[in-house]
């Protein structure tokens, strides 16, 4: 083995070339995640010419003898292309495409690139598999004077007028350069179809080598003999997404092959989270990472509320504001602008016979229902706008809000009849707890990030405290769940089960947060914009 | 004729959909036609005259003076919509009133609302909208509520220069040499916000246009010398790569790349490119010549 002679731990990233055992379980199981149309696909792209470098699959070269070989290896790339090509069309089973890719064409290994890919390409396929969290670049105030830099901490820069510029690969760049020399990453930067964002994937290994060790399954078998897991079993990945012409970052949980704990990938998440604001730093220009307390499984929506559209700052019934609809609002349009839900109700006709039925006083029962359940809808329309659509593939899958104010002030109207039925239609479960179980609760190990993060936008402003301490504050937490939370209550109001005027702006998903504070009904530290 | 044959059923059930469809999509025509009539008519001096005289009269009977009411009413609010339009235009930045639908809003749902018409490709694009409302205790300073800029237009820093928060009693001791300068930060000064986000409103628009006409015209005249004279190369692709469209990059048919950087207003602050060999200087002197702004670069693709 020469590449062992020239292993020396280095600080640099791990090549894209670098070749992975197809013994290895963590590589195979890579590959088998992926349906049979998406491996052909994808492997059809490997056997590209631009994308030799990278993937080269094992060729006949004349020297060796491959007669007694169940997958023997194929002249030249254009007979390989045709053999997977062949597969495309006919049908078969994935264990087939796996096992040629593993023990035929890419026996040697397939690259971390080839990696990458079918991780990538598991995400395109799978889009609700990752956990997004939303963070905000800040600019932080350049200190005065290189005092001023040492004593105090760094100062968001309210008034600044920059907006930061993401580029791939000085990014890429940077942030090894924050990469501690004990671990490996490789990165890949890819751009999803359809979504306006740069896609980065860090894989992390715990190695100081580059080279073919640092994922080698055989020369640590061989040097430690008891080791039965090696590097590449521990490894990690975790996302970024950098939506286009828009100041947030998207961070994804941290995926590991092997067994990790959970501590461990929550460290791993701190680190990036550090590093990032630095490799997107320059001098004399430096940012922070700012939590925006928005976390979802899908990206629409976070592109919707943290993207580079109109919407960020006007969610709820501030869409129409927004809208990309068809309406059009130019000044020069001479007709009258129409009270929503007029246009779209084809019986408007029959609507106006009801009126003046009503107005003669010969209200029948049905009528009645019907105009109930127009003006809910109207109410509906009104407290949310165009957002908050069943059908509009922006659906949160989870909301904890914990409700601050005293019990006598904003608690009143606020029945528990209306909460159970939210129960029942959301498919979800709510908690409340007062203040004596969250103390009893709190002592018992970890606790989850739900609560941290509440704890923060609970501390997040600390004006107006004091005041009525004498009310009785019940700590009482709200959790939603569901496929599309907002959508589902959107729902509950048109059917006239949730009061559509009483009901508190933030169960409208206006704020764009999956987690808040509630103190006098509204979020906390969102006083408007959040800006 | 063997198709129809085959499924009779189906074609005419397909005619029919086709017959219903052309059929909607005139009586939507025809609704939109009529609305832009009656607007015309019901504002038009004579209507209006008439109508007027027809109410003043009341010599008619009951039911016809309901209708004459409701026309003019009609009339009233239409002559109020074109007024609006008209300032909309007009002035380009106006202001509305916008009650908050929350029932736990500030200062009981009372927000100022402020409009900007921008233009862009001789249209008026949808308005950007910034909302107002005063959450502060005891004073009537205003606060950015919600609004509809797009993040590449940095509304925080215009917030916090023109539109500061009241200063709490807290913060009094922090610094007494700033004392003086913060006083005169207090004061909120609505217009100067307006007109500042306004002008970045708008020049950000005439970013994005100047680079989508330039994407245009590089479009056109790599079409049109494609075939017949490959020897000079062109630039293939160019496109904004940063979130306030004030860095360009351009791309040359031979592999050279580019990047111009401008300014707010759209003048060329430095350009950049990279050949095979190193720094092509070269080629920014021919597309750059001796122009300032990047207006000018548009004869640089005609002339080709």
């Amino acid at each position: 083995m020469a590449r062992l002679s020239v292993s020396v731990p280095t600080t640099a990233r791990l090549p894209s070339s670098l070749p992975v055992e197809t013994s290895n379980n963590a590589a195979v199981k890579l590959l088998n995640r992926l349906s049979r149309p998406s491996l052909l696909s994808m492997v059809l792209d490997w056997l590209d010419p631009s994308n030799q470098a990278l993937c080269p699959p094992l060729l006949q070269d004349g020297e060796e003898d491959y007669e007694d070989d169940f997958y023997p290896p194929a002249s030249s790339l254009e007979e390989l292309r045709e053999i997977y090509s062949d597969m495309q069309q006919r049908k078969g089973s994935k264990r087939e495409v796996v096992d040629r890719i593993v023990e035929g064409d890419w026996r040697k290994g397939v690259t971390l690139y080839q990696l990458a890919m079918a991780d990538v390409q598991y995400l395109y396929d799978h889009p609700g598999s990752l956990k997004w969290t939303a963070y905000k670049f800040q600019r932080l105030k350049t200190p005065s004077s290189e005092d001023a830099a040492e004593q105090q901490a760094q100062k968001p820069d309210s008034g600044s007028m920059d907006i930061p510029r993401f580029h791939p690969s000085t990014f890429v760049q940077n942030l090894q350069a924050e990469v501690l020399p004990d671990v490996k990453a490789h990165y890949n930067l890819d751009r999803p179809p359809g979504m306006p964002l740069w896609l980065l994937r860090i894989f992390i290994l715990d190695s100081p080598y580059n080279t073919g060790l640092a994922a080698s399954h055989r020369t640590a078998s061989n040097r430690a003999a008891a080791a039965a897991t090696t590097s590449f079993d521990a490894s990690r990945t975790i996302y970024i997404a950098f939506p286009d012409a828009s100041p947030h970052v998207y961070l994804s949980n941290s995926q590991s092959t092997g067994a990790t704990t959970a501590g461990e990938s929550k460290s791993l998440r701190t680190l990036v989270v550090e590093g990032i604001p630095k490799a997107m730093s320059r001098p004399r220009e430096r940012y922070a990472l700012r939590p925006t307390n928005l976390t979802t499984r899908n990206l629409a929506e976070l592109l919707h509320v943290r993207g580079a559209g109109r919407a960020n700052a006007a969610g709820g019934g501030w869409s129409i504001y927004a809208g990309d609809d068809k309406r059009t609002e130019s000044p020069l349009n001479p007709a009258l602008p129409t009270p929503p839900l007029s246009d779209e109700d084809p019986s408007e006709e029959l609507a106006n016979g009801a009126r003046k039925k009503r107005a003669l006083s010969i209200r029948t029962t049905h009528d009645k229902y019907r105009l109930e359940a127009k003006r809910a809808r109207l109410v509906a329309q009104a407290r949310f706008g165009d957002s908050a659509k069943a059908d509009d593939a922006k659906g949160i899958e989870r909301v904890d809000i914990l409700v601050e104010d005293s019990f006598s002030a904003a608690g009143g109207h606020r029945g528990g009849g209306r909460r159970g039925v939210e129960d029942e239609e959301e498919e979800g479960e709510e908690e409340m707890d007062n203040d004596n179980s969250l103390q009893l609760k709190k002592p018992k190990g970890r606790r989850s990030g739900v609560d941290l993060a509440l704890d923060r936008a609970q501390e997040g402003d600390d004006d107006d405290v004091g005041g009525d301490t004498w009310a009785w504050k019940p700590k009482i937490r709200l959790t939603f769940h569901g496929s599309h939370v907002f959508a589902g209550i959107r729902q509950l109001v048109e059917a006239g089960i949730v009061e559509g005027e009483r009901m508190p702006g933030w169960m409208t998903g206006e704020e764009g947060v999956t987690i808040g504070a509630v103190r006098y009904g509204r979020i906390r530290g969102h006083k408007g914009s959040g800006l | 004729m063997s198709s129809r044959n085959e499924s009779p059923d189906l074609s005419i059930a397909d005619q029919l959909d086709e017959e219903i469809a052309s059929l909607r999509a005139q009586v939507e025509s025809l609704k939109k036609e009529l609305k832009i009539q009656t607007s015309t008519l019901m504002v038009s001096d004579p209507t209006r005259k008439l109508l007027q005289d027809r109410s003043k009269k009341r010599t008619v009977n009951s039911l016809d003076s309901g209708h004459v009411a409701e026309l003019l009413k009609k009339s009233d609010e239409q002559v109020a919509h074109q007024q609006q339009c008209l300032y909309r235009s007009c002035t380009s930045i106006t202001a509305l009133k916008i009650r908050d639908p929350d029932p736990n809003a500030v200062d009981s749902g009372n927000v100022l609302g402020l409009r900007f018409e921008v233009m862009s490709k001789a249209r008026f694009v949808r308005p950007y909208y910034v909302m107002l409302n005063r959450p502060y205790p005891n004073s009537r300073h205003l606060r950015v509520h919600r609004h509809t800029v797009p993040p590449c237009v940095p509304l925080a820093g215009l917030a916090s220069r023109h539109l500061p928060a009241p200063k709490t009693s807290k913060g009094g001791a922090d610094n007494d040499a700033d004392d003086d300068d913060e006083l005169q930060q207090q004061q909120q000064d609505l217009p100067r916000f307006a007109r500042a986000l306004r002008r970045e409103l708008v020049r950000y628009q005439n970013r994005v246009g100047i680079i989508g006409d330039l994407q245009k015209a590089a479009e056109l005249s790599s079409h049109q010398t494609s075939g017949s004279d490959a020897d000079a190369a062109m630039i293939q692709n160019l496109g904004p790569v940063d979130a306030e469209a004030k860095q360009i990059s351009f791309e040359w048919s031979d592999g050279k790349s580019g990047r111009l950087i401008i300014d707010d207003d759209g003048r060329i602050v430095k350009m950049a490119v990279q050949g095979e060999n190193g720094r092509d200087r070269g080629a920014v002197r021919e597309l750059i010549g001796g122009n300032v702004h990047i207006e000018k670069l548009m004869g640089q693709f005609e002339g080709t």
